[in-house]
């Protein structure tokens, strides 16, 4: 089948009347009968619609000419863009969620994105079909169809320039992100400028720059509690063994601990480094006995390491600050060919259990770097970092057997601790290193310099110390009745570990 | 302004249906509503060309 140029017009009449009545018809009909509007990303694809049928009607007029063809591609294109941009907002939500009412199943942005792949695939077919070379044309009589299309188009923009004007407002008033539904009653219009406000950003909200702990004051002072009680540092350790960079995050398996037997019964301490270094050290940090790099490109993505801990049992995890984990294990006779695809380097005697992601509700769009590890709840802790999009601390539990999400909590603050004013809150810390004791999260704040102590039953934060004279702390682990905090220098600052976790108890739990 | 680009289709659309001489005034009236309708899409986006996902 061949279509000449007169027929090739003829058809375009016709689907241009399609395109009018179906799709932007039936959105008119939308407003009119249901209330529907438009929202802003709504307009901008009705108006690619109808644009589309206007630049058909050109071809109708004048002949396919070039610049149509050029125009019709930009339209297409850009639909198609504008279609996906606007379904991505809601396409992952949970099963049968959306933006407003639904057509056959679908929701009206996702049609938006089918009628212009349509249109690009009828525009393909018809170009196909044409016989001879396109060639610009002296303006011809559109015919009876031509005619009755080009009406119906004015008719069309006409009606939609009146539910615009209802809806949105005469310029500059602009289409809204939550439009109430079409009434023709002027009390119940909504025009609004908030469309023209708001941070412009090409990225959008998930630009969320990585955490920076130097850059952060050390200053306990600064925080956001105030006359917190100081903890001392009763005396330095250091991490002697060589590590293959600057540390951090420290974790330590204690013989004291419930599953003391792992390890051959003996002290194990598993650093991380900025080099992505993860190494397993004897108790007095002298030693490496195990070591591998992972290779961040294998699978899973994972930015920098900033979290350790020991899970039970001889498994370690290691938590990247954008909450994606492995789960190691030493193994002295790990296959060398299996591991390979696992690890950059190795010493041969680790083994990859697991790699995944943990997936956060309240701490979305926020790193983390602190991992922890109760035994109680046989779960894994993060505790979240602040970020320009969400300042708060937000401390995620995640199920040992599956590693899916648990529960989540914001810390309340507990009797006798006090903001500093109604600015502040926990979500000016920026905890980089946390340990699990006696059902106490203890977690160390680079920010400030300060020790929190979380309840993890009451879900409180029930004390915080200021401890002066750290620099850059990046890990914290529990060590009987001390608190070890790991500096990025390899310097270990040992505190008593506090009583009852009360404000102004510093007393060691010994006692 | 979406009232203002719908009342630019409607005059190309008018000039294309009753005024066929002035072609070139209707297809700078279609150029003009491209440009605002994707420049308020842009707007309704804050700029953003991606939605909350990672690249």
């Amino acid at each position: 089948m061949r279509l000449s140029e007169g027929q090739l017009r003829t058809v375009l009449a016709w689907l241009v009347m399609v395109l009018l009545v179906v799709p932007v018809g039936g959105a008119l009909w939308l407003g009119v009968a249901h209330g529907e509007s438009p929202c802003i990303l709504c307009w901008a694809q009705r108006a690619s619609m109808v644009l589309m049928a206007l630049v058909a009607l050109l071809v109708v007029r004048y002949g396919p000419r070039p610049r149509y063809l050029g125009m019709l591609l930009l339209l297409v294109g850009w639909g198609m863009f504008m279609a996906l941009r606007h379904s991505g907002l809601h396409l992952a939500r949970d099963v049968g969620q959306g933006f407003a009412g639904t057509i056959l199943g679908a929701h009206t942005y996702v049609w938006a994105w089918v009628i212009h792949w349509a249109v690009l695939l009828v525009a393909g077919v018809l170009l196909l079909l044409v016989r001879g070379p396109l060639a610009a044309s002296a303006s011809l009589e559109p015919g009876r169809a031509g005619r009755v299309a080009m009406g119906l188009l004015v008719v069309m923009a006409g009606a939609n320039a009146a539910q615009a004007f209802a809806s949105t407002g005469p310029p500059p008033f602009i289409g809204q992100s939550d439009p109430v539904r079409l009434s023709l009653d002027p009390r119940h219009w909504v025009w609004s400028m908030d469309a023209w406000r708001g941070p412009v950003s090409w990225r959008g909200s998930w630009a969320i720059p990585a955490p920076d702990p130097a850059a952060a004051d050390p200053d306990p002072a600064h925080g956001p509690l105030v006359a917190l009680p100081t903890l001392d540092v009763l005396r330095w350790e250091e991490v002697t063994a060589s590590l293959d960079g600057r540390l951090t995050g420290l974790a330590m398996h204690h013989t004291a601990a419930a599953d003391g037997e792992a390890f051959g019964g003996a002290d194990r301490v598993l650093a991380v480094t900025d080099r992505r270094g993860i190494q397993v050290l004897d108790g007095a940090m002298a030693r490496v006995l195990h070591r591998v790099v992972p290779d961040r490109g294998y699978s899973i993505d994972l930015s920098p390491l900033a979290g350790a801990t020991f899970v039970g049992g001889d498994t370690m995890a290691v938590l990247a600050t954008n909450k994606s984990y492995i789960l190691l294990r030493p193994d002295l006779g790990a296959d060398a060919a299996r591991e390979w695809r696992h690890f950059r380097e190795t010493d041969g005697t680790m083994a990859e259990v697991r790699r995944g992601r943990f997936a956060t509700v309240r701490a979305r769009q926020m790193y983390a770097l602190a991992l922890a590890y109760d035994p109680a709840g046989d779960e894994l802790i993060t505790v979240s970092v602040p970020s320009p999009r969400h300042r708060r601390l937000v401390v995620s539990r995640f199920d040992r057997g599956d590693l899916t999400l648990a529960s989540e909590f914001l810390p309340r603050l507990g009797p006798g601790l006090e903001r500093r004013d109604a600015e502040r809150g926990l979500g000016d810390y920026l905890v980089t290193g946390a340990d699990v004791a006696d059902g106490h999260l203890y977690a160390i704040s680079a920010a400030y310099s300060t020790i929190l102590v979380v309840d993890l039953a009451s879900r409180t934060l029930t004390a915080a110390y200021a401890v002066p004279g750290l620099s850059d702390p990046v890990g914290l682990a529990v060590r009987g009745q001390e608190l070890l905090v790991a500096q990025g220098d390899g310097r270990i600052a040992v505190l008593p570990r506090p009583t009852r976790a009360a404000p102004g108890d510093t007393r060691p739990v010994a006692d | 302004m979406e009232l203002l680009n719908f009342l630019i289709m409607l005059w190309a659309g008018w000039l294309v249906w009753r005024r066929p001489e002035r072609e070139h005034l209707a297809f700078a009236l279609v150029v003009a509503s491209f440009v605002l309708m994707a420049l308020l899409f842009l707007v309704g986006t804050r700029g953003s060309l991606v939605p909350g996902v990672n690249l």
